[in-house]
């Protein structure tokens, strides 16, 4: 583990995985075996190894996508067990995904709403607070089009956007740059960054990309379902 | 965006699908519509026979299936007459014709006695009614003058006889406008049935129930049955088939029906599962991924009545215009009809959606989103 901030002070950690473990039923495939991290409060932590090392495992059982054959998630002192994984994830956490996951039929300002239906954000509020946040990251003047018509970069700022909708505390992204060109690359990344540094918001990337991985507070390796580093 | 937006684009951004959907779902729908709209235009015809002329009984021999079939002696009239709380009594002698030239078949023909309170049920809108003493002439109902072209003062051929039409009449119900009447002593010697009719028509006295009328009819004469119009109609045997078909194909299109909705949205569902799973991420709630598909499938069921309703109100044109079927078949769409299809376009597709709605919503998201 490899950290390039000063060490965090007594400021008690957003989120705790504890001795967490997942394995599969379908051919007893262990993802992780026994994972135990910390971030803090408006940190960037990258979690980085080889592919099939549990990275992405991770990141979901941090999101609360998944649940923890043994161990636990600890989301502001609070285990994600008591939670409900719904309003957690809905209010909480602001996913990026590596293919986007934009809905092919609404436009980019819609697809930036969907995640407000879950928070209950009044009908009549949901488009302006998505233009505003299309604005944030650039694209208010894509507003009107169908992801086919965006470029790859537009559609990942276009997911950011929406990862932001309902004002999450923790954005977790998994390979948010994997399908970009350099140039988009580091679009998304300074566009991370500003939105970071902007609203306070804690960011765990899941990357191959050591450019992206030089870019965090902190950086996790895995191998092999293990912290290595 | 509110979920109508949302149904509205996931439906206009598959194109195809909803539109094939929504139109398998019309033909089911307007098939149903049309048989019920037939079936009861059918039985609202029959009943207005009666109804306009004020009838409360019709006496026809027990035991009968069709009224056609029936036979009772003439004579039995003034019998019927002698019974207390009896007003009125008309024998009728009811046979079916055909003109093939104009491709008509089973034409109704009807031999009244003229000044009968069946004749007076006609309105006469040419010519003049039957008088007594009339031999070969006949009145053409409104549709069928139309249909054979036929004026007053023409010859028409009959069964191989001629007669001169004297009259043209409107009448209450499709299947008489459709049909032509003559004298009973005329039918009755083409037929062979001298003294012979097919039933009576009685009228109640005012403050007289019919049905107990009936029973005393039916008490005194033997092998008669003297049923109050509104059941005699509901008991018709073409009736019940028109029923039974319309029922059977109701029955038959919600199976058809709900096994393609289900087939459909079933896939439509497996196509989405990415964005299922990208929706639980997001943390719609299991209930909310339900309500958005149940709402697709009723959208798509909404669309489909409102197609079937337009395919049923052409079919239902196309019916009355069809030379076979044009002037005895007037297919009743009412708003009761219409709501019958909506029902059963609704509940096709909330049926046909509902298991792969309940399917979706158990995707746990990292599976799902596995499938992009």
């Amino acid at each position: 583990m490899s950290d390039r901030r000063s060490e965090p002070t007594e400021i008690p950690p957003l989120l705790l995985g504890e001795g967490l473990v997942k394995t599969y039923p379908d051919g007893d495939v262990r993802a992780l075996r026994g994972v135990s991290i910390a971030v803090a409060p408006g940190e960037f932590m990258a979690i980085t190894g080889p592919s099939g090392c549990g990275k992405s495992t991770l990141l979901h059982l941090l999101g609360g996508l998944d649940r923890p054959s043994a161990g636990e998630v600890v989301f502001r002192g609070r285990p994600l067990s008591d939670l409900d994984l719904d309003s957690y994830r809905a209010s909480e956490v602001g996913f990026v995904f590596q293919a986007f996951h934009l809905i092919p039929t609404l436009t980019a300002l819609e697809n930036v709403q969907v995640p407000m239906f879950a928070a209950g954000i009044p009908v009549g509020d949901r488009a302006g607070r998505a233009r505003r946040l299309l604005e944030e990251v650039g694209l208010s003047h894509r507003a009107g089009h169908p992801p086919r018509r965006l470029s790859i970069g537009e559609r990942q700022r276009v997911a950011i956007a929406r990862a932001l909708a309902n004002g999450p505390s923790l954005l977790l992204a998994d390979e948010p740059t994997g399908n970009l060109d350099s140039a988009s690359q580091r679009e998304i990344l300074d566009l991370l960054s500003r939105l970071r540094a902007d609203r306070g918001v804690t960011l765990v990337i899941v990357t191959h990309s050591a450019e992206v991985a030089a870019e965090a507070d902190r950086e996790i390796r895995l191998r092999d379902g293990l912290v290595v580093g | 965006m509110g979920y109508l937006r949302f149904i509205s684009r996931n439906l206009r951004g598959r194109p195809a699908r909803t539109t094939l959907t929504a139109l398998g779902l019309s033909v089911a729908v307007s098939a149903v519509m049309l048989l019920t709209g037939i079936s009861w235009g059918f039985e609202r015809s029959f009943l207005a026979i009666y109804r306009s002329r004020g009838i409360d009984l019709i006496v026809v021999r027990a035991g009968i299936s069709d009224q056609l079939s029936s036979n009772l002696d003439a004579s039995l009239e003034d019998e019927l007459r002698a019974i207390p709380g009896v007003s009125q009594v008309a024998p009728s002698l009811m046979d079916a014709v055909s003109f093939e030239e104009a491709n008509l078949v089973s034409v109704l023909t009807s031999g009244w006695e003229p000044g009968s309170l069946l004749i007076e049920g006609l309105r006469i809108l040419e010519g003049r009614p039957l008088r007594p003493g009339d031999r070969r002439v006949v009145l053409l109902g409104r549709v069928l003058a139309m249909n054979l072209g036929k004026s007053v003062g023409e010859p028409i051929d009959i069964a191989g006889e001629r007669f001169e039409v004297v009259g043209i009449y409107e009448s209450a119900s499709l299947f008489e406008n459709g049909g032509l009447v003559m004298p009973l002593a005329e039918l009755q010697r083409m037929m062979g049935r001298e003294g012979q009719v097919t039933g009576f028509v009685v009228v109640a006295a005012p403050g007289v129930d019919p049905r107990e009328l009936g029973r005393t009819i039916e008490r005194r004469h033997q092998g008669v049955a003297a049923v109050p119009s509104g059941d005699y109609v509901k008991e018709n045997i073409q009736l019940r088939l028109a029923r039974a078909m319309a029922s059977a194909t109701t029955a038959i299109a919600l199976v058809l029906g709900s096994i393609g909705l289900l087939n459909t949205m079933a896939m439509a569902v497996a196509e989405r599962t990415g964005e299922i799973g990208l929706l639980r991420a997001l943390g719609w709630r299991r209930s909310r991924i339900i309500l958005l598909l149940m709402g697709e499938a009723g959208a798509l069921g909404l669309l489909g009545v409102a197609g079937g309703a337009v395919l049923a109100a052409a079919g239902a044109r196309g019916i009355t215009m069809a030379p076979t079927s044009r002037g005895f078949i007037e297919p009743n769409l009412s708003p009761l009809v219409l709501a019958i299809g909506l029902a059963m376009g609704l509940g096709l597709t909330l049926l046909g959606g509902l298991y792969p709605a309940v399917r979706a919503s158990r995707l746990e998201p990292t599976e799902a989103l596995r499938h992009e």
